[in-house]
């Protein structure tokens, strides 16, 4: 202890006292937060290391994998291009909706629109529009005739695949954008706009769209993230000639030669380079934007596409309208209902149901308690985090707090795995929950950063001069103007854990059964019925999740966001 | 033993018996001797095996184990994509709940390759995996690796019911198993066609040929894919393809030597470069696997689908999943033949349940119910042995080929 503090401390003991446990406090906090957010990397570290024994011969034989080029390339190819779809498509949307009538119905609805799992819109989609799908084959079935081939949507192709992902992509950035959008005086701009002679719409795209552009690269980051490695849908709707990346690596994860092991790990390092690759696009796609719109603003030209946002003014309708089709579809199925049954032949019943509820019960609660406390925990800790690094006055770069979006998952887990085994650990769902943290935490720090900090200080200063402590200012003032944005984060946290199927299964050892680890070993097996039930049933919890954040923020809100509207 | 030398000498003394009823009369008897003996061995086996079996139930090495089992959970990792599967372990955990005390629980997988990098993980050390549902490539890592437990036969009583010979049940492919695992069903590779499909060809015919299905695709363009190897059901195709196109040119069931491939190979790879351009998608897409493409058979999308259980057709015909005059069929030479597994994992918390387990899945009862019940799985088992039902069998290839095979696909077709 250096002399000018020991003379601070003579002047005021009780100080002394009090910065000292607050020194202890917040190392531990500190702590906590770094084994959070660095639990991801540890785990890759362990996960991936012992695997490979590295040689010339096996890193050239691993570049002279046919097909790697052309894999890698569509695969970031989409990896870019859906999500940025996602978000061109989300900004119009939110433009056309966002001071308007029609945007209180749109936060209604939000909830069973995001709910949805992406599984469930991949199958969707292509049985309702593919050829012979189910829509097409109504609509020619009024003319007798059957639906041209070329107006389907493949099985299986790019095309496919992109679509879906933009389409899914869609409500998540709406909500990502009504967080930002709560926090940005976006009303105020609109007007300096028209004082300086754009149109409203011009405006949108000239101030507003860089702004949000800024604070949605966390969101961008975290879709392509997904894009680039998701499995399931990769498999069922994606090409495969070539193959998209994620099943590559799969294929050689799953594989037991030593070339197949050295493979899986050159192929996790690939993967973290892909990423690399994309967040550098994310960056130049900003800058690209920003100067062009700047140009766009300087030579006062036409922006094209205003012209193109009234069309999103339909968006809401159209895609509620997809979202029951997808579930009419799914509780048909479920019925009984297949391609060889029309409606008076098809043996309906509710026996499916039955039959499984009676065992889905187990998994549901579980699937519930957990959702619960891993996304408390989770949004808990990002609030922690974020707190010490106002505290600092530095903020760390946001990629060190998302490494569990960033980070190949699977060997990730496997990591953790083995720590978890070798420590002789038991299977109860608490470990599950810890697990599942690192995921709700990382999701929630991305809802929650752009809220946080472009939060107003000002309510903050003004309780201060009322005399509020600290605590009393952080749990009045600032707690209650990042309520809204909180819910946000707990039903998206909330529906992250929900999702999670390999942690759960890898640390649980399958002995906690979820409705997810249920849903996914019953998917595998592509029999429609079945699987429509437990997506159904995959797909309502989330809902409620959504449902009560949305309920609960829209009684939260009046004063803080009337500034805004 | 005893039993059965004296049933003979009865018989012999018939035989005198009747000698004086001349020549013809000893003719129609020797017919019905004849028939007579054809008929006793598998009833004579039977029951000795039943002798065999309650002498080892009653044996104390069972007895204890029985014992050490009860109350046990006993976690049973299986793929858990089919409802009649699952249906079927939901059975057998109420059968094997009420008779033994133990309790089943299915850990549905989506894939069993996650059992096996969750035991890669443990490394031999106390499991969560207290049995498993395996074969191939999965079974033949685990068992290099040490991490099953050997000896299974001789310490489960049931086993003894094994049709081992009959079903040539001891190599997993290629792999000896040498006690690490224990049958549970057998696979035979077949296909499920729309009736059109194959319309040239005479209904009552249930076999095919490459040719027949290269026409059958110029007939039908874009109705016909297969599973994208290395799925298993798309390799397996492939290997048909190739002993039909080679006439099961002997060096396929030996080392794949460079010579023999650069022999062999070419026709396979002629014959899709000639299938390709006319199949699903014009080969630029292929079902990722065979339930997949089973979807899409049954959404009518694709006229071809593919199988190992025998028995398939039928079950999808009786839940109206699929038409009712659908054909199956099979490949000339006949259908690649494969069991699939039980094994115990080595630091398994639960042996002796796991023991209990495997026994009851062996037993009669649940064999019966498994080939009768919506699975349809076949049996593995001698009394329940039904060569009617049964595909004639082509011999698996040297596992050298799958590599080869499925290396050489990727090279050509994969990207």
């Amino acid at each position: 202890m250096n002399n000018r503090l020991l003379a601070k401390s003579q002047l005021s003991p009780s100080n002394q006292l009090y910065s000292a446990i607050d020194l202890g406090l917040k190392s531990t906090a500190w702590v906590l937060v770094a084994i959070i957010a660095l639990a991801p990397l540890f785990g890759v570290v362990i996960g991936l290391w012992p695997a490979a024994e590295l040689d010339w011969a096996a890193i050239s034989r691993f570049l002279g994998y046919n097909g790697l080029a052309y894999s890698v390339a569509s695969t970031l190819l989409l990896s870019l291009v859906a999500p940025l779809i996602a978000l061109y498509i989300a900004f119009m949307v939110y433009s056309q909706y966002r001071f308007n009538r029609r945007w209180q119905s749109l936060e209604k609805r939000l909830a069973p629109l995001l709910s949805l799992p992406h599984l469930a819109v991949a199958l969707g989609l292509v049985y309702l529009f593919s050829s012979g799908g189910m829509l097409w084959s109504v609509l020619w079935g009024f003319v007798g005739q059957t639906a041209p081939e070329w107006l389907g949507l493949p099985r299986k192709s790019m095309l496919t695949m992109i679509l879906a992902i933009s389409i899914k992509e869609v409500p998540f950035f709406l909500l990502i954008f009504s967080a930002i959008g709560r926090q940005l005086a976006i009303k105020q701009w609109l007007l300096q706009g028209r004082a300086l002679g754009y149109s409203e719409s011009a405006s949108w795209w000239l101030i507003v769209f860089p702004v949000v552009l800024k604070q949605s690269r966390l969101a961008v980051l975290a879709a392509m993230a997904y894009t680039l490695s998701v499995l399931d849908i990769s498999l069922l709707i994606g090409p495969n000639i070539p193959e998209l990346y994620a099943v590559v690596l799969y294929n050689w994860q799953t594989g037991f030669t030593p070339d197949e092991q050295t493979f899986a790990f050159l192929g996790n390092l690939l993967l973290i380079a892909m990423l690399g690759v994309l967040i550098a696009c994310i960056y130049i796609h900003e800058r690209l934007v920003t100067k062009q719109l700047a140009n766009q603003a300087v030579m006062a030209n036409p922006l094209n596409i205003t012209r193109l946002s009234g069309v999103f003014t339909a968006w809401l309708g159209f895609f509620s309208l997809l979202t029951l089709a997808i579930l009419a579809t799914f509780l048909l199925w479920s019925l009984g209902w297949n391609t060889h049954s029309t409606f008076n032949t098809a043996n309906w019943s509710t026996s499916l149901w039955q039959d499984e509820w009676f065992f889905m019960q187990g998994p549901l609660l579980n699937s519930l308690h957990i959702a619960f406390f891993s996304s408390i925990l989770g949004v808990g800790v990002t609030l922690l985090a974020l707190e010490l690094q106002r505290h600092n006055k530095r903020y760390f770069p946001d990629y060190l707090w998302l490494l569990a979006i960033l980070l190949p998952q699977l060997s990730m887990v496997y990591g953790w795995q083995i720590v978890h085994t070798s420590s002789n650990a038991s299977y109860h769902s608490s470990w599950i929950i810890l697990s599942h943290v690192p995921f709700t935490f990382a999701y929630s720090y991305l809802v929650l950063r752009g809220p946080f900090q472009s939060l107003n200080r000002h309510y903050e200063l003004v309780a201060a001069s009322f005399g509020y402590s600290p605590w009393q200012r952080w749990w009045k003032v600032r707690f209650m103007l990042l309520r809204p944005a909180l819910l946000s984060a707990f039903a998206i946290a909330f529906s992250v854990s929900i999702a999670q199927y390999i942690p759960t299964l890898m640390i649980g050892a399958g002995r906690v059964a979820t409705i997810t680890t249920e849903a996914v070993a019953i998917a595998s097996g592509n029999e429609q019925s079945i699987t429509a039930v437990y997506i159904l049933v995959q797909a309502a919890l989330p809902f409620i999740a959504f449902l009560v954040a949305s309920i609960l923020a829209q009684r939260t809100r009046g004063s803080v966001d009337a500034e805004h509207q | 033993m005893m039993w059965q030398t004296s049933k003979h000498a009865n018989i012999r003394s018939r035989i005198g018996f009747f000698n004086s009823f001349g020549w013809a009369n000893l003719a129609l008897l020797f017919a019905v001797l004849l028939s007579v003996l054809s008929v006793s061995p598998v009833a004579l086996g039977n029951s000795t095996l039943k002798e065999t079996i309650s002498e080892l139930e009653a044996s104390q090495q069972w007895q204890q184990t029985l014992k050490e089992a009860r109350g046990q959970t006993v976690y049973f990792y299986a793929w858990g994509g089919s409802k009649p599967v699952n249906d079927y372990l939901r059975w057998a955990a109420r059968e094997i709940a009420s008779r033994y005390k133990v309790r089943l629980r299915h850990v549905k997988v989506a894939d069993i390759s996650e059992a096996v990098s969750r035991l890669k993980a443990e490394d031999g050390s106390k499991s969560a995996i207290d049995l498993l549902w395996v074969n191939g490539e999965n079974f033949s890592y685990l068992k290099a690796q040490k991490l099953l437990l050997g000896k299974l036969p001789s310490a489960i009583p049931n086993t003894t019911l094994l049709a081992t010979e009959q079903l040539s049940l001891h190599n997993d492919f290629g792999v000896p198993m040498e006690g690490y695992e224990v049958p549970w069903g057998v696979g035979q590779f077949n296909l499920i066609a729309n009736q059109s499909l194959f319309s040239a060809k005479n209904p009552e015919q249930t076999s095919i040929t490459p040719a027949d299905i290269l026409s059958a695709a110029e007939r039908n363009p874009g109705r016909i894919s297969y599973p994208r190897p290395p799925e298993f059901h798309g390799t397996t195709f492939l290997k048909q393809l190739l002993v039909a196109l080679t006439n099961s040119d002997p060096r396929l069931f030996a080392l794949a030597t460079p010579n023999a491939q650069q022999q062999l190979l070419p026709v396979l790879w002629h014959y899709l470069d000639k299938l390709h351009p006319i199949i699903w998608q014009n080969g630029s897409a292929f079902p990722s696997s065979n339930t997949e493409q089973l979807a899409l058979f049954t959404q009518q999308q694709l006229d071809l689908a593919v199988s190992f259980n025998p028995n398939q057709m039928a079950k999808e015909q009786s839940e109206k999943r699929i038409a009712s005059n659908a054909q199956r069929l099979f490949f000339d030479g006949g259908a690649i033949t494969n069991s699939h597994n039980l094994a115990i994992p080595k630091g398994a918390q639960s042996p002796a349940g796991a023991k209990v387990v495997i026994h009851f899945l062996l037993s009669e009862l649940a064999q019966k119910h498994k080939v009768d019940g919506s699975w349809g799985d076949p049996a593995v088992i001698t009394p329940l042995l039904d060569p009617a039902s049964t595909l004639p069998a082509q011999q698996e290839l040297h596992s050298s080929w799958q590599q080869v095979i499925e290396d050489t696909w990727q090279q050509k077709y994969g990207a």
